[in-house]
């Protein structure tokens, strides 16, 4: 049978069970006694194991195994945990990341046997038993028996097998393979409540049942099955040459798998006899209409012990199902499409007021209007998913550069539950990653330095994310040297990027961004970690990609912050409609601090620049008639309105003609053909079916 | 939005002919008139026509995108040809169309012609490949002419006037 169709969740288990793995290994350093969390890796490990047999990815599940056994003996503390084992943990980690990276990319886990890593693991376990590694297997078998017999306490209202009603060609096939020699086994297995694929473990669990004989009899049937018309278990009849028990350990080691209820019937014809008699009640129609009865009881407790479980120590996982980003889009344009229907009614109500002067259609439109917002705010927030996912690799990357660097160093994250559009956060990963290694590169100090400069010893890298507005603040920083900004300047005069006589009149800002020109990096000698010329750039220009912008704030010796800003949706926002001159233009609402009425007589000047004074603060002025290309007009007036946008600690004033109000505007893409055009960052469809561009405010500071 | 009723579809009534016919090698074209010259479009790359309607300037933009404009709530920039083969700007009038292509890949656009037609069927014996050496700008645009009746189409090559080509 083919499993590629269960590839997809395989990696994405995969990934989240190495991340447990990750995080667990990370605690365990610090707390090499914490039974909870040797638990917890054990449990992982095991599944890891399970799902890469399962999958046939052998050499995967070698690993797993043998870091699996490795923690047995950690478990039954024969060996203790110390900073060799952690090392060779996260080696483990790495060659697992290694086969799922390789299966990602060609569906196939890649040659690397990585047998120096199982040497060490194995070697551990003779290290500190003197026995054989292999001895760690008794004690999961006891474990399963142990399990087996809560089974056979359960008693037989579990064992639906013993239920099932055979039907004439099933009973002569189950007697045919019983004629032939073979065994023939009744299983039930009963799948974890939480399982969110169930046809999927089926099909797991009949794979590997499959690869020790043939299964006669499903119940429900094979179709019920992979169309997942099963409450939490199926059973089916099986013939095999095989004994029993591994039958029954491969199938419970499919994930999710809450337990495996099986035996050998040697004689189904006792089953036989149950059937006939139950056939032979009086009331031939009460036959069917019993079963379901007592499905539904069976059902209650075969959901008792699956409910105990998550209990026991592992963290309840909130009910969430994996949805494909396309539908989630496609229900996103749908939403667009209701509210730009919703602003056409709204603007033929204000409009043709005459004709609709009538209390309850204004009642309807506002009501209308509610629910298109807390519709587009619902859709939004399915697309969001916490950072988590992205800087929980964080910890390991800095503990690992904290050895190659040879600096004592320690990450403190807060706010890894802040939420962003799903592209937003699989795109923002890199770049803050490049930040991190920026700061422990670049920005802290050698332990000496540090000790010489009256710091502690260990140096502090945070990463801070919030929410403000309708934006998300990432802030990644450091408490080291901070740049260098005589250095950046020489540097940049070096290079050609500058004039000296430039560099004299520059503002310490200015010179800082310097750091964001592509192929600008001030490593001083290539490292492993950066320096490599592509930095910060790309950093740059990956924020901007996702609307977004980065700034930096350094003080020299104290330390250096990036503050990245992040718009919360990519498709529709909040905007002030402008008019300038007969067009319409949107801004985002976000970037607009506030508006003001300006008299002519206010514009001053600094180099030939029209700049307004405004509550202590010199604003420069844009005249958007005249970047967005319009004829120039005599008529000036007396009193301009000003709207005064915000990017960071810059500010801007836009000078438009009208003010025509607030509006929800859903982003269209101007598409591939015009280009040349970065004041303009899309276009939206007003209520009256008019087109208004959107004005990109961040690229005229 | 009243443009949008009255535009013409064409592209249900066609496909299917287009099929028909394609072991004689007949192709169909959409003739439109720009100035005093008449031009072919392969009906294939047409997904509607549409009236003139309100063009939102997008400024910054190359020279003969005329705009954007909204087309059943997509947004459908709209090229001048007129400006894309150096001739002189267009002029709107009442016959003035705005031809909407479907080009794989790229994108819907919209292109400003003077006036539409009709529809020709062109075998291939009926088109004579473009010859000219492309000294006057507009003939690069051409692949060739075609012949129906007694008169000649220059038949557009589409993806030249889409490509990103200045004029000046």
């Amino acid at each position: 049978m083919d499993v590629s169709q269960y590839l997809e969740i395989f990696i994405d288990e995969s990934g989240e069970h190495l991340q447990t793995l990750s995080d667990c290994i990370m605690e365990l350093e610090n707390e090499p006694d914490n039974k909870d969390v040797i638990n917890e890796i054990f449990r992982a490990a095991h599944s890891l194991k399970g799902m890469a047999g399962t999958m046939g990815f052998k050499r995967m599940q070698h690993v797993t195994h043998d870091m699996e056994n490795v923690f047995q003996e950690v478990r039954g503390d024969k060996i203790p945990v110390d900073s060799q084992m952690i090392d060779l943990l996260f080696k483990c980690l790495d060659a697992i990341e290694g086969y799922l990276d390789n299966i990602k990319a060609s569906s196939s886990e890649g040659e690397e046997d990585n047998e120096v890593i199982i040497k060490e693991l194995n070697s551990f376990i003779e290290k500190a038993n003197g026995k054989k590694a292999d001895d760690a297997a008794p004690e999961p078998a006891k474990e399963e028996s142990a399990k087996e017999d809560t089974a056979k306490a359960a008693g037989d209202d579990e064992k639906k097998y013993l239920q099932v009603e055979l039907s004439d060609k099933e009973r002569e096939q189950l007697a045919a393979a019983k004629n032939g020699g073979l065994h023939i086994y009744g299983m039930t297995v009963v799948i974890q409540k939480e399982c969110l694929l169930k046809a999927a473990r089926a099909f797991l669990v009949f794979r590997a049942v499959e690869e020790f004989g043939e299964i006669l009899v499903y119940r429900p049937s094979s179709q019920d099955i992979e169309d997942e018309k099963f409450e939490l278990d199926f059973s089916f009849y099986m013939s095999s040459s095989e004994e029993l028990e591994k039958i029954q350990t491969a199938a419970k080691n499919v994930s999710e798998i809450e337990q495996v209820f099986a035996e050998e019937l040697s004689d189904f014809g006792q089953n036989e006899e149950k059937e006939t008699k139950e056939e032979t009640k009086p009331a031939a129609q009460g036959a069917p209409a019993e079963p379901p009865a007592k499905q539904a009881e069976n059902k209650k407790s075969a959901s008792a012990p699956a409910a105990k479980k998550p209990a026991a120590g592992k963290p309840a996982t909130s009910r969430t199902i994996r949805v494909d980003i396309e539908k989630l889009d496609t229900l996103m344009n749908q939403v667009s499409e209701l509210i730009i229907a919703k602003n056409s009614l709204v603007s033929i109500a204000s409009t043709e007021e005459g004709s609709f002067n009538n209390q309850g259609f204004h009642d309807q439109i506002e009501y209308l209007e509610r629910i298109t917002t807390s519709l587009h705010e619902s859709v939004m927030k399915a697309r969001m998913v916490p950072i988590e996912s992205v800087v929980n690799k964080f910890p390991r990357m800095i503990r690992d550069l904290s050895r190659t660097l040879n600096k004592k160093m320690d990450l403190v994250m807060t706010g890894e539950e802040t939420e962003l559009d799903r592209t937003v956060v699989d795109q923002i990963g890199d770049p803050l990653q490049h930040l991190l290694r920026n700061s422990a590169d670049h920005g802290l100090e050698d332990t000496e330095k540090r000790i010489e400069r009256g710091k502690s010893e260990t140096g502090h890298i945070f990463l801070n994310a919030f929410q403000e507005g309708n934006n998300v603040v990432i802030k990644v920083g450091d408490d080291g040297n901070g740049i260098d900004t005589e250095a950046v300047k020489g540097k940049a005069i070096d290079r050609g990027i500058i004039t000296a006589e430039q560099a004299e009149t520059m503002s310490q800002k200015e010179i800082v961004n310097l750091l964001f020109l592509p192929s600008f990096s001030m490593a001083k000698k290539i490292t492993d970690i950066s320096g490599r010329g592509v930095g910060l750039d790309v950093v740059k220009s990956n924020i901007e990609q996702l609307g977004g912008d980065v700034e930096v704030k350094t003080s020299l010796g104290e330390g250096t912050t990036f503050t990245v800003r992040l718009p919360l949706t990519l498709a529709i926002i909040q905007a002030l409609m402008v008019e300038v001159r007969d067009e319409k233009y949107a801004i985002a609402l976000a970037s607009i601090s506030n508006i003001e009425s300006v008299p002519v007589t206010d514009i001053k000047y600094v180099e030939a620049k029209e700049v307004i004074h405004l509550r202590g603060s010199v604003i420069p002025l844009i005249r958007l008639d005249r970047i967005l290309d319009m004829e120039p007009i005599e008529d000036e007036r007396d009193n301009l309105t000003v709207v005064i946008v915000q990017r960071g600690d810059s500010q801007i004033g836009l000078v438009v003609d009208n003010l025509m109000g607030q509006q929800e505007v859903v982003i269209k893409s101007l598409g591939k053909y015009i280009n040349g055009n970065k004041i303009i960052s899309g276009a939206t469809i007003l209520g009256d079916g008019e087109v208004a561009l959107i004005l990109d405010t961040n690229t005229l500071m | 939005m009243e443009a949008a009723k009255t535009e013409v579809s064409i592209k249900g009534s066609t496909k299917g002919n287009g099929k028909a016919n394609t072991q004689k090698e007949i192709k169909q074209y959409i003739v439109i008139r720009i100035g005093g010259e008449r031009y072919g479009i392969d009906i294939r790359y047409v997904d509607n026509i549409v009236r003139m309607q309100k063009i939102t300037r997008v400024p910054k933009a190359q020279v003969y995108y005329k705009g954007i404009i909204n087309l059943r709530g997509e947004i459908v920039p709209v090229m001048s040809i007129r400006i894309k083969m150096g001739l002189e700007d267009d002029v709107f009038t009442n016959a003035s169309r705005i031809i909407i292509l479907k080009i794989e890949e790229r994108g819907t656009i919209g292109v400003i012609v003077d006036e539409v037609c009709e529809v020709v069927n062109l075998s291939e014996d009926e088109i004579e490949a473009n010859t000219m050496n492309g000294s006057r700008l507009k003939d690069s645009f051409i692949t060739g002419i075609g012949k129906s009746g007694d008169q000649l189409i220059s038949l557009f090559e589409i993806s030249a006037i889409v490509d990103e080509r200045e004029s000046m």
